[in-house]
Protein backbone atom coordinates (compact mmCIF):
# COMPACT_ATOMS: atom_id res chain seq x y z
CA UNK A 1 0.00 0.00 0.00
CA UNK A 2 2.89 2.38 0.56
CA UNK A 3 6.07 2.96 -1.35
CA UNK A 4 8.99 2.70 1.02
CA UNK A 5 11.94 5.65 0.26
CA UNK A 6 14.87 5.91 1.49
CA UNK A 7 16.48 8.83 3.22
CA UNK A 8 18.26 11.45 1.01
CA UNK A 9 21.39 11.97 4.16
CA UNK A 10 22.23 9.53 6.33
CA UNK A 11 21.00 10.02 9.33
CA UNK A 12 22.94 7.60 11.05
CA UNK A 13 26.00 9.65 9.91
CA UNK A 14 24.02 12.80 11.77
CA UNK A 15 22.77 11.43 14.82
CA UNK A 16 25.40 9.21 15.56
CA UNK A 17 25.19 8.25 19.60
CA UNK A 18 27.34 5.27 20.04
CA UNK A 19 25.70 2.23 21.13
CA UNK A 20 22.22 3.80 20.04
CA UNK A 21 21.84 2.63 16.12
CA UNK A 22 19.18 0.77 14.70
CA UNK A 23 21.37 -1.96 14.06
CA UNK A 24 22.51 -2.61 17.62
CA UNK A 25 18.55 -2.68 18.63
CA UNK A 26 17.98 -5.20 16.47
CA UNK A 27 20.71 -7.50 17.74
CA UNK A 28 19.46 -7.04 20.95
CA UNK A 29 15.76 -7.66 19.96
CA UNK A 30 17.19 -11.12 17.95
CA UNK A 31 19.29 -11.98 21.27
CA UNK A 32 16.37 -11.41 23.64
CA UNK A 33 14.07 -14.04 20.74
CA UNK A 34 16.57 -16.06 20.88
CA UNK A 35 16.77 -16.88 24.53
CA UNK A 36 13.65 -16.87 25.15
CA UNK A 37 13.32 -19.70 22.53
CA UNK A 38 16.41 -21.57 23.48
CA UNK A 39 15.13 -21.62 27.38
CA UNK A 40 12.01 -23.45 26.12
CA UNK A 41 13.69 -25.62 23.70
CA UNK A 42 16.21 -26.64 26.14
CA UNK A 43 13.83 -26.83 29.08
CA UNK A 44 11.59 -28.99 26.79
CA UNK A 45 14.41 -31.45 25.73
CA UNK A 46 15.78 -31.72 28.64
CA UNK A 47 12.98 -32.15 30.65
CA UNK A 48 10.07 -33.24 28.42
CA UNK A 49 8.28 -33.79 31.79
CA UNK A 50 6.87 -32.03 32.71
CA UNK A 51 7.56 -29.02 30.30
CA UNK A 52 6.83 -30.28 27.10
CA UNK A 53 3.56 -31.83 28.59
CA UNK A 54 3.10 -28.38 29.19
CA UNK A 55 3.44 -27.01 25.82
CA UNK A 56 1.19 -29.96 24.53
CA UNK A 57 -1.11 -29.33 27.07
CA UNK A 58 -1.08 -25.27 26.55
CA UNK A 59 -1.42 -25.35 22.20
CA UNK A 60 -4.60 -25.10 22.34
CA UNK A 61 -4.89 -22.17 24.59
CA UNK A 62 -1.99 -20.78 22.40
CA UNK A 63 -3.92 -21.22 19.33
CA UNK A 64 -7.57 -19.65 21.50
CA UNK A 65 -5.05 -16.91 22.52
CA UNK A 66 -3.91 -16.05 19.28
CA UNK A 67 -7.30 -16.40 17.36
CA UNK A 68 -8.95 -14.10 20.45
CA UNK A 69 -6.08 -11.01 19.96
CA UNK A 70 -6.21 -10.95 16.20
CA UNK A 71 -10.05 -11.22 15.40
CA UNK A 72 -10.52 -8.77 18.35
CA UNK A 73 -7.82 -6.06 17.07
CA UNK A 74 -9.48 -6.22 13.95
CA UNK A 75 -12.82 -5.22 15.06
CA UNK A 76 -10.89 -2.72 17.24
CA UNK A 77 -9.48 -0.99 14.62
CA UNK A 78 -13.20 -0.91 13.21
CA UNK A 79 -14.78 0.45 16.11
CA UNK A 80 -12.12 2.73 16.97
CA UNK A 81 -12.27 4.42 13.49
CA UNK A 82 -15.63 4.84 13.65
CA UNK A 83 -15.54 6.72 17.77
CA UNK A 84 -12.71 8.53 16.40
CA UNK A 85 -15.13 10.00 13.73
CA UNK A 86 -17.39 10.43 15.93
CA UNK A 87 -15.67 12.50 18.52
CA UNK A 88 -14.29 15.16 16.02
CA UNK A 89 -18.26 14.99 14.65
CA UNK A 90 -19.55 18.25 14.65
CA UNK A 91 -23.03 16.72 14.95
CA UNK A 92 -23.59 16.62 18.58
CA UNK A 93 -25.69 13.92 18.96
CA UNK A 94 -22.75 11.57 17.16
CA UNK A 95 -20.26 13.24 19.32
CA UNK A 96 -22.06 12.74 22.33
CA UNK A 97 -23.02 9.32 21.93
CA UNK A 98 -18.87 8.65 20.76
CA UNK A 99 -17.85 10.96 24.11
CA UNK A 100 -20.02 9.60 26.70
CA UNK A 101 -18.82 6.00 25.01
CA UNK A 102 -15.17 6.64 25.29
CA UNK A 103 -15.65 7.92 28.87
CA UNK A 104 -17.79 5.38 30.51
CA UNK A 105 -15.56 2.15 28.94
CA UNK A 106 -12.33 3.91 30.05
CA UNK A 107 -13.48 4.44 33.66
CA UNK A 108 -14.00 0.46 34.25
CA UNK A 109 -12.05 -1.94 34.59
CA UNK A 110 -11.57 -4.12 31.68
CA UNK A 111 -12.02 -7.62 34.37
CA UNK A 112 -15.31 -5.75 35.47
CA UNK A 113 -16.66 -5.34 31.99
CA UNK A 114 -15.64 -8.80 30.91
CA UNK A 115 -17.76 -10.23 33.66
CA UNK A 116 -20.61 -8.21 32.66
CA UNK A 117 -20.66 -9.24 29.09
CA UNK A 118 -20.41 -12.81 30.39
CA UNK A 119 -23.13 -13.05 33.44
CA UNK A 120 -24.95 -9.83 32.91
CA UNK A 121 -25.44 -9.28 29.75
CA UNK A 122 -27.18 -12.48 28.85
CA UNK A 123 -29.55 -12.47 31.53
CA UNK A 124 -30.14 -8.84 30.24
CA UNK A 125 -31.12 -9.96 26.45
CA UNK A 126 -33.29 -13.24 27.85
CA UNK A 127 -35.03 -10.98 30.20
CA UNK A 128 -35.94 -8.86 26.81
CA UNK A 129 -36.98 -11.97 25.57
CA UNK A 130 -39.20 -13.11 28.00
CA UNK A 131 -40.83 -9.56 27.94
CA UNK A 132 -40.76 -9.63 24.18
CA UNK A 133 -41.68 -13.11 23.93
CA UNK A 134 -39.24 -14.08 21.44
CA UNK A 135 -38.20 -16.98 22.55
CA UNK A 136 -34.75 -16.70 20.74
CA UNK A 137 -33.58 -14.29 22.88
CA UNK A 138 -35.28 -15.62 25.89
CA UNK A 139 -33.28 -18.79 25.67
CA UNK A 140 -30.23 -16.93 24.66
CA UNK A 141 -27.04 -18.12 26.02
CA UNK A 142 -23.47 -16.92 26.14
CA UNK A 143 -20.89 -18.46 23.98
CA UNK A 144 -18.08 -17.41 26.08
CA UNK A 145 -15.97 -16.73 22.73
CA UNK A 146 -18.11 -14.31 21.77
CA UNK A 147 -18.55 -12.80 24.56
CA UNK A 148 -14.88 -12.35 25.26
CA UNK A 149 -14.72 -10.81 21.83
CA UNK A 150 -17.21 -8.39 22.52
CA UNK A 151 -15.83 -7.73 25.81
CA UNK A 152 -12.41 -7.16 24.48
CA UNK A 153 -13.39 -4.65 20.88
CA UNK A 154 -15.83 -2.99 23.31
CA UNK A 155 -13.36 -1.76 25.72
CA UNK A 156 -10.12 -1.40 23.58
CA UNK A 157 -12.55 0.05 21.29
CA UNK A 158 -12.61 3.09 23.36
CA UNK A 159 -8.79 3.49 23.57
CA UNK A 160 -8.30 2.99 20.32
CA UNK A 161 -11.27 5.81 19.39
CA UNK A 162 -8.91 8.53 21.42
CA UNK A 163 -5.64 6.99 19.44
CA UNK A 164 -8.03 7.67 15.88
CA UNK A 165 -8.59 10.88 17.37
CA UNK A 166 -5.30 12.38 18.07
CA UNK A 167 -4.02 10.80 14.97
CA UNK A 168 -6.92 12.50 12.90
CA UNK A 169 -6.05 15.71 14.73
CA UNK A 170 -2.86 15.87 14.17
CA UNK A 171 -3.44 15.76 10.61
CA UNK A 172 -2.81 19.69 9.54
CA UNK A 173 -6.63 21.62 8.99
CA UNK A 174 -5.12 22.49 5.22
CA UNK A 175 -5.13 19.13 4.02
CA UNK A 176 -8.97 18.73 5.09
CA UNK A 177 -9.16 22.26 3.56
CA UNK A 178 -7.36 21.64 0.06
CA UNK A 179 -9.30 18.10 -0.58
CA UNK A 180 -12.61 19.83 0.07
CA UNK A 181 -11.45 22.76 -2.21
CA UNK A 182 -10.96 20.50 -4.71
CA UNK A 183 -14.90 19.38 -4.67
CA UNK A 184 -14.34 16.05 -2.56
CA UNK A 185 -16.91 15.01 -0.09
CA UNK A 186 -16.04 15.01 3.84
CA UNK A 187 -15.79 11.38 3.54
CA UNK A 188 -13.78 11.15 0.72
CA UNK A 189 -11.13 13.58 1.83
CA UNK A 190 -11.02 12.10 4.83
CA UNK A 191 -10.37 8.69 3.40
CA UNK A 192 -7.73 9.32 0.39
CA UNK A 193 -6.20 12.49 2.60
CA UNK A 194 -6.50 12.50 5.99
CA UNK A 195 -6.49 9.07 7.26
CA UNK A 196 -4.02 7.97 5.19
CA UNK A 197 -1.68 10.45 7.32
CA UNK A 198 -3.64 9.85 10.37
CA UNK A 199 -2.68 6.04 10.08
CA UNK A 200 0.94 6.35 9.98
CA UNK A 201 1.04 8.66 12.46
CA UNK A 202 -0.83 6.32 14.92
CA UNK A 203 0.99 3.26 14.26
CA UNK A 204 3.25 2.80 16.88
CA UNK A 205 0.37 3.25 19.45
CA UNK A 206 -1.58 1.08 17.30
CA UNK A 207 0.87 -1.29 17.91
CA UNK A 208 1.29 -0.61 21.66
CA UNK A 209 -2.51 -1.22 21.81
CA UNK A 210 -2.21 -4.73 20.17
CA UNK A 211 0.17 -5.95 22.54
CA UNK A 212 -1.83 -4.49 25.22
CA UNK A 213 -4.50 -6.45 23.90
CA UNK A 214 -2.45 -9.82 23.32
CA UNK A 215 -1.42 -10.11 27.22
CA UNK A 216 -4.95 -8.54 28.39
CA UNK A 217 -6.70 -11.16 26.75
CA UNK A 218 -5.80 -13.54 29.31
CA UNK A 219 -8.51 -12.00 31.96
CA UNK A 220 -10.84 -13.66 29.57
CA UNK A 221 -9.62 -17.00 31.14
CA UNK A 222 -12.51 -16.24 34.14
CA UNK A 223 -15.32 -16.30 32.05
CA UNK A 224 -14.57 -19.83 30.88
CA UNK A 225 -12.54 -19.19 27.66
CA UNK A 226 -9.64 -21.66 27.69
CA UNK A 227 -6.96 -19.47 26.56
CA UNK A 228 -3.38 -20.19 27.25
CA UNK A 229 -3.50 -18.96 30.64
CA UNK A 230 -6.81 -20.92 31.49
CA UNK A 231 -5.04 -23.67 30.15
CA UNK A 232 -2.08 -23.18 32.39
CA UNK A 233 -4.29 -23.22 35.58
CA UNK A 234 -6.23 -26.15 34.67
CA UNK A 235 -2.92 -27.94 34.23
CA UNK A 236 -1.47 -26.69 37.38
CA UNK A 237 -5.02 -28.16 39.02
CA UNK A 238 -3.91 -31.90 38.02
CA UNK A 239 -0.24 -31.65 38.63
CA UNK A 240 0.61 -28.76 41.21
CA UNK A 241 3.88 -27.68 39.52
CA UNK A 242 3.03 -23.21 39.80
CA UNK A 243 6.81 -23.10 39.18
CA UNK A 244 7.19 -25.24 35.83
CA UNK A 245 3.44 -23.83 34.45
CA UNK A 246 3.91 -20.28 35.22
CA UNK A 247 7.22 -20.30 33.79
CA UNK A 248 6.49 -21.82 30.35
CA UNK A 249 3.08 -19.75 30.34
CA UNK A 250 4.89 -16.76 30.62
CA UNK A 251 7.79 -17.37 28.09
CA UNK A 252 5.18 -18.37 25.90
CA UNK A 253 3.46 -15.25 26.35
CA UNK A 254 6.67 -13.43 25.85
CA UNK A 255 7.48 -14.91 22.38
CA UNK A 256 3.99 -13.43 21.47
CA UNK A 257 4.98 -10.26 22.28
CA UNK A 258 8.60 -9.86 21.31
CA UNK A 259 7.49 -10.68 17.75
CA UNK A 260 4.48 -8.74 17.36
CA UNK A 261 6.61 -6.27 18.50
CA UNK A 262 9.38 -6.47 15.84
CA UNK A 263 5.98 -6.96 13.34
CA UNK A 264 4.63 -3.37 14.33
CA UNK A 265 8.36 -1.59 13.97
CA UNK A 266 8.35 -3.40 10.57
CA UNK A 267 5.35 -2.09 9.64
CA UNK A 268 6.47 1.25 11.00
CA UNK A 269 9.50 1.86 9.50
CA UNK A 270 7.91 0.58 5.94
CA UNK A 271 5.23 3.00 5.90
CA UNK A 272 7.65 6.07 7.42
CA UNK A 273 7.02 9.40 5.48
CA UNK A 274 8.37 13.18 5.60
CA UNK A 275 5.98 16.10 5.81
CA UNK B 1 -20.15 41.42 -19.15
CA UNK B 2 -22.02 38.90 -17.48
CA UNK B 3 -20.61 38.09 -13.57
CA UNK B 4 -19.29 35.06 -12.34
CA UNK B 5 -19.27 35.56 -8.54
CA UNK B 6 -21.95 37.41 -7.27
CA UNK B 7 -21.70 38.66 -3.41
CA UNK B 8 -24.82 40.25 -2.06
CA UNK B 9 -24.50 42.08 1.83
CA UNK B 10 -22.40 39.19 3.30
CA UNK B 11 -22.24 39.07 7.49
CA UNK B 12 -19.47 36.82 9.04
CA UNK B 13 -19.39 36.09 12.68
CA UNK B 14 -16.59 34.32 14.45
CA UNK B 15 -17.93 33.76 18.21
CA UNK B 16 -18.14 37.88 18.83
CA UNK B 17 -15.39 38.96 16.19
CA UNK B 18 -17.26 40.49 13.36
CA UNK B 19 -14.81 39.69 10.85
CA UNK B 20 -17.02 40.45 7.74
CA UNK B 21 -19.63 43.55 7.52
CA UNK B 22 -22.01 43.56 4.90
CA UNK B 23 -19.30 43.25 1.44
CA UNK B 24 -20.92 43.04 -1.69
CA UNK B 25 -18.91 42.50 -4.83
CA UNK B 26 -19.15 41.48 -8.33
CA UNK B 27 -17.21 39.40 -10.15
CA UNK B 28 -16.80 39.06 -14.04
CA UNK B 29 -16.38 36.35 -16.32
CA UNK B 30 -11.87 36.81 -16.99
CA UNK B 31 -11.72 39.12 -14.34
CA UNK B 32 -8.54 39.45 -11.86
CA UNK B 33 -9.29 40.86 -9.09
CA UNK B 34 -6.97 41.59 -6.11
CA UNK B 35 -7.76 41.66 -2.75
CA UNK B 36 -5.63 44.10 -0.57
CA UNK B 37 -5.69 45.18 3.47
CA UNK B 38 -4.29 44.82 6.82
CA UNK B 39 -4.28 41.33 8.30
CA UNK B 40 -7.46 40.62 10.24
CA UNK B 41 -9.54 43.05 7.68
CA UNK B 42 -11.40 39.76 6.61
CA UNK B 43 -9.64 38.95 3.50
CA UNK B 44 -9.11 35.83 3.82
CA UNK B 45 -12.67 35.05 5.24
CA UNK B 46 -13.99 36.88 2.00
CA UNK B 47 -11.98 34.28 -0.04
CA UNK B 48 -12.87 30.81 2.16
CA UNK B 49 -16.44 32.07 1.83
CA UNK B 50 -16.34 31.92 -1.80
CA UNK B 51 -16.10 28.37 -1.93
CA UNK B 52 -17.71 27.83 1.06
CA UNK B 53 -14.86 26.82 3.28
CA UNK B 54 -16.38 29.42 6.03
CA UNK B 55 -19.95 29.82 5.92
CA UNK B 56 -21.54 33.35 5.94
CA UNK B 57 -23.46 34.44 8.79
CA UNK B 58 -25.82 36.18 6.28
CA UNK B 59 -25.98 37.28 2.76
CA UNK B 60 -25.74 35.26 -0.74
CA UNK B 61 -23.08 34.14 -2.25
CA UNK B 62 -23.85 33.21 -6.00
CA UNK B 63 -21.51 31.58 -8.18
CA UNK B 64 -21.55 30.58 -11.72
CA UNK B 65 -25.49 31.37 -11.09
CA UNK B 66 -25.66 28.32 -8.36
CA UNK B 67 -26.35 29.31 -4.68
CA UNK B 68 -24.52 28.33 -2.12
CA UNK B 69 -27.22 26.77 0.80
CA UNK B 70 -26.66 23.21 0.29
CA UNK B 71 -24.02 20.26 0.65
CA UNK B 72 -25.26 18.80 -2.69
CA UNK B 73 -24.46 22.04 -4.63
CA UNK B 74 -21.69 22.69 -2.56
CA UNK B 75 -19.33 19.95 -3.97
CA UNK B 76 -20.57 20.83 -7.81
CA UNK B 77 -19.68 24.39 -7.15
CA UNK B 78 -16.56 24.02 -5.45
CA UNK B 79 -15.50 21.10 -8.32
CA UNK B 80 -15.55 24.31 -10.77
CA UNK B 81 -13.87 26.97 -7.83
CA UNK B 82 -9.33 26.29 -7.50
CA UNK B 83 -8.42 27.36 -4.47
CA UNK B 84 -4.59 28.37 -3.83
CA UNK B 85 -3.73 27.95 -0.09
CA UNK B 86 -1.24 30.36 1.58
CA UNK B 87 0.43 27.03 3.14
CA UNK B 88 0.78 25.26 -0.13
CA UNK B 89 -1.06 22.27 1.78
CA UNK B 90 0.11 19.84 -0.75
CA UNK B 91 -0.97 15.84 0.01
CA UNK B 92 2.12 15.09 2.18
CA UNK B 93 1.64 10.85 1.69
CA UNK B 94 1.78 11.43 -2.04
CA UNK B 95 3.40 11.80 -5.31
CA UNK B 96 3.34 15.32 -7.22
CA UNK B 97 1.09 13.04 -9.52
CA UNK B 98 -0.80 11.69 -7.09
CA UNK B 99 -1.52 15.15 -5.37
CA UNK B 100 -2.71 15.97 -9.50
CA UNK B 101 -4.13 12.89 -10.21
CA UNK B 102 -6.31 12.22 -7.23
CA UNK B 103 -9.03 14.54 -6.92
CA UNK B 104 -9.41 14.42 -11.03
CA UNK B 105 -10.32 10.13 -10.25
CA UNK B 106 -12.56 10.39 -7.05
CA UNK B 107 -14.47 14.01 -8.17
CA UNK B 108 -13.97 14.08 -11.67
CA UNK B 109 -14.30 10.37 -12.68
CA UNK B 110 -11.44 10.03 -15.09
CA UNK B 111 -9.75 7.84 -15.75
CA UNK B 112 -6.11 7.26 -14.33
CA UNK B 113 -4.45 7.21 -17.73
CA UNK B 114 -5.97 10.40 -19.28
CA UNK B 115 -5.80 12.07 -15.18
CA UNK B 116 -2.37 11.66 -15.56
CA UNK B 117 -2.03 12.84 -19.20
CA UNK B 118 -3.63 16.39 -18.05
CA UNK B 119 -1.34 16.09 -14.32
CA UNK B 120 2.26 15.80 -17.02
CA UNK B 121 1.03 18.60 -19.20
CA UNK B 122 -0.14 20.73 -16.26
CA UNK B 123 3.29 20.17 -14.49
CA UNK B 124 5.08 21.27 -17.93
CA UNK B 125 2.83 24.10 -17.64
CA UNK B 126 4.33 24.87 -14.20
CA UNK B 127 7.55 24.05 -15.48
CA UNK B 128 8.72 21.16 -13.06
CA UNK B 129 7.67 18.17 -15.16
CA UNK B 130 10.78 16.22 -13.91
CA UNK B 131 8.97 16.22 -10.31
CA UNK B 132 5.96 13.95 -11.31
CA UNK B 133 7.10 11.33 -9.17
CA UNK B 134 8.77 12.68 -5.84
CA UNK B 135 7.02 13.65 -3.02
CA UNK B 136 6.37 17.47 -1.44
CA UNK B 137 8.76 17.35 1.31
CA UNK B 138 11.79 17.37 -1.47
CA UNK B 139 10.37 19.89 -2.62
CA UNK B 140 11.17 23.74 -2.43
CA UNK B 141 8.27 26.21 -1.43
CA UNK B 142 8.05 27.40 -4.35
CA UNK B 143 7.74 24.47 -6.52
CA UNK B 144 5.34 23.38 -4.00
CA UNK B 145 3.20 26.17 -4.41
CA UNK B 146 3.77 25.40 -8.26
CA UNK B 147 2.41 21.89 -7.75
CA UNK B 148 -0.42 23.27 -5.82
CA UNK B 149 -1.35 25.62 -8.47
CA UNK B 150 -1.14 22.89 -11.05
CA UNK B 151 -3.38 20.49 -9.00
CA UNK B 152 -6.26 22.67 -8.36
CA UNK B 153 -6.21 23.75 -12.42
CA UNK B 154 -6.31 19.62 -12.97
CA UNK B 155 -10.06 20.02 -12.12
CA UNK B 156 -10.58 22.35 -14.74
CA UNK B 157 -11.86 25.24 -12.84
CA UNK B 158 -13.59 28.09 -13.95
CA UNK B 159 -12.67 30.30 -10.99
CA UNK B 160 -9.05 30.12 -9.32
CA UNK B 161 -8.76 31.66 -5.62
CA UNK B 162 -5.59 32.74 -4.66
CA UNK B 163 -5.19 32.99 -0.70
CA UNK B 164 -1.61 35.26 -0.39
CA UNK B 165 0.01 32.38 -2.50
CA UNK B 166 3.49 33.79 -2.15
CA UNK B 167 3.76 34.52 1.75
CA UNK B 168 4.88 31.95 2.84
CA UNK B 169 7.92 32.18 0.24
CA UNK B 170 11.22 33.05 0.27
CA UNK B 171 11.93 36.42 -1.99
CA UNK B 172 13.67 34.91 -4.68
CA UNK B 173 10.71 31.99 -5.13
CA UNK B 174 8.04 34.90 -5.11
CA UNK B 175 8.75 35.49 -8.96
CA UNK B 176 8.18 31.89 -10.32
CA UNK B 177 4.79 31.86 -8.64
CA UNK B 178 3.79 34.79 -9.72
CA UNK B 179 4.98 34.23 -13.10
CA UNK B 180 2.62 31.14 -13.72
CA UNK B 181 -0.06 33.06 -11.84
CA UNK B 182 0.70 35.77 -15.06
CA UNK B 183 0.25 33.47 -17.27
CA UNK B 184 -2.83 32.58 -16.26
CA UNK B 185 -4.27 35.28 -16.17
CA UNK B 186 -3.41 36.30 -19.89
CA UNK B 187 -5.39 33.44 -20.71
CA UNK B 188 -7.93 34.50 -19.36
CA UNK B 189 -8.53 32.93 -15.98
CA UNK B 190 -11.29 34.41 -13.21
CA UNK B 191 -8.68 35.12 -10.85
CA UNK B 192 -9.53 36.51 -7.67
CA UNK B 193 -6.22 37.26 -5.41
CA UNK B 194 -5.57 37.79 -1.91
CA UNK B 195 -2.08 39.77 -2.09
CA UNK B 196 0.63 41.93 -1.18
CA UNK B 197 2.48 41.56 -4.78
CA UNK B 198 2.02 44.79 -6.04
CA UNK B 199 3.76 44.33 -9.01
CA UNK B 200 1.77 41.68 -9.90
CA UNK B 201 -1.71 43.32 -9.21
CA UNK B 202 -0.31 46.64 -11.23
CA UNK B 203 0.28 43.77 -13.99
CA UNK B 204 -2.01 41.74 -13.77
CA UNK B 205 -5.56 43.09 -12.33
CA UNK B 206 -8.15 44.77 -13.61
CA UNK B 207 -9.47 46.12 -10.63
CA UNK B 208 -8.17 46.21 -6.56
CA UNK B 209 -10.35 46.50 -3.81
CA UNK B 210 -9.36 47.52 -0.66
CA UNK B 211 -10.44 45.87 2.72
CA UNK B 212 -10.40 46.76 6.05
CA UNK B 213 -12.52 46.01 9.21
CA UNK B 214 -14.41 43.50 7.25
CA UNK B 215 -15.78 46.07 4.65
CA UNK B 216 -14.98 47.30 1.06
CA UNK B 217 -13.50 50.90 1.62
CA UNK B 218 -12.51 51.05 -1.80
CA UNK B 219 -12.30 49.68 -5.11
CA UNK B 220 -10.49 50.84 -8.20
CA UNK B 221 -7.87 49.74 -11.46
CA UNK B 222 -4.52 49.53 -9.87
CA UNK B 223 -2.87 52.58 -11.24
CA UNK B 224 -5.79 54.69 -10.05
CA UNK B 225 -5.77 53.14 -6.87
CA UNK B 226 -1.71 53.45 -6.04
CA UNK B 227 -1.39 57.31 -7.31
CA UNK B 228 -4.85 58.77 -6.15
CA UNK B 229 -6.44 56.48 -2.71
CA UNK B 230 -9.14 58.46 -1.37
CA UNK B 231 -9.28 57.00 2.03
CA UNK B 232 -6.94 58.00 4.72
CA UNK B 233 -6.84 54.06 5.29
CA UNK B 234 -5.85 53.32 2.01
CA UNK B 235 -2.80 56.42 1.83
CA UNK B 236 -1.74 54.82 5.16
CA UNK B 237 -1.63 51.24 4.05
CA UNK B 238 -0.32 51.57 0.50
CA UNK B 239 2.55 53.89 1.77
CA UNK B 240 4.02 50.99 3.77
CA UNK B 241 3.47 48.28 1.28
CA UNK B 242 5.14 49.98 -1.78
CA UNK B 243 7.96 51.23 0.52
CA UNK B 244 9.36 47.43 -0.07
Amino acid sequence: MFTRREPKIDEQELTHIPGAEPQSRMDVWWWLVALVVGVIIILSVTMPDPYWNIIKFVRDGLKITIFLTVVSFVFVLLVGMLGGLGRISKNRIINLIATLYVELVRGVPLLVQLIWWYYAFPVIIQQIGKWTHISALAEYQANAIFVAIVGLVFCYGAYMSEIYRAGIQSVPKGQMEAARSLGMSYFQAMRHVVLPQAIRVILPPVGNEFISLLKDSSLVSVVAVADLTRRGREFMATHFNPIEVWTMVALLYLVLTLFSARIVNWIERRTKFER
Amino acid sequence: MESIINIENVHKHFGRVHALRGVSLQIQKGEVLVIVGPSGSGKSTLLRCINHLEDCSSGNIIVDGIQLDSAQNINAVRQEIGMVFQSFNLFAHLTVMDNLVLAQKIVRKRKKQEAREIALNLLKKVGIPEKANVHPYQLSGGQQQRVAIARALAMNPRIMLFDEPTSALDPEMIKEVLDVMLALAKEGMTMVVVSHEMGFARAAAKRIIFMDEGQILEEAPPDILFTSPKHERTKLFLSKVLQQ
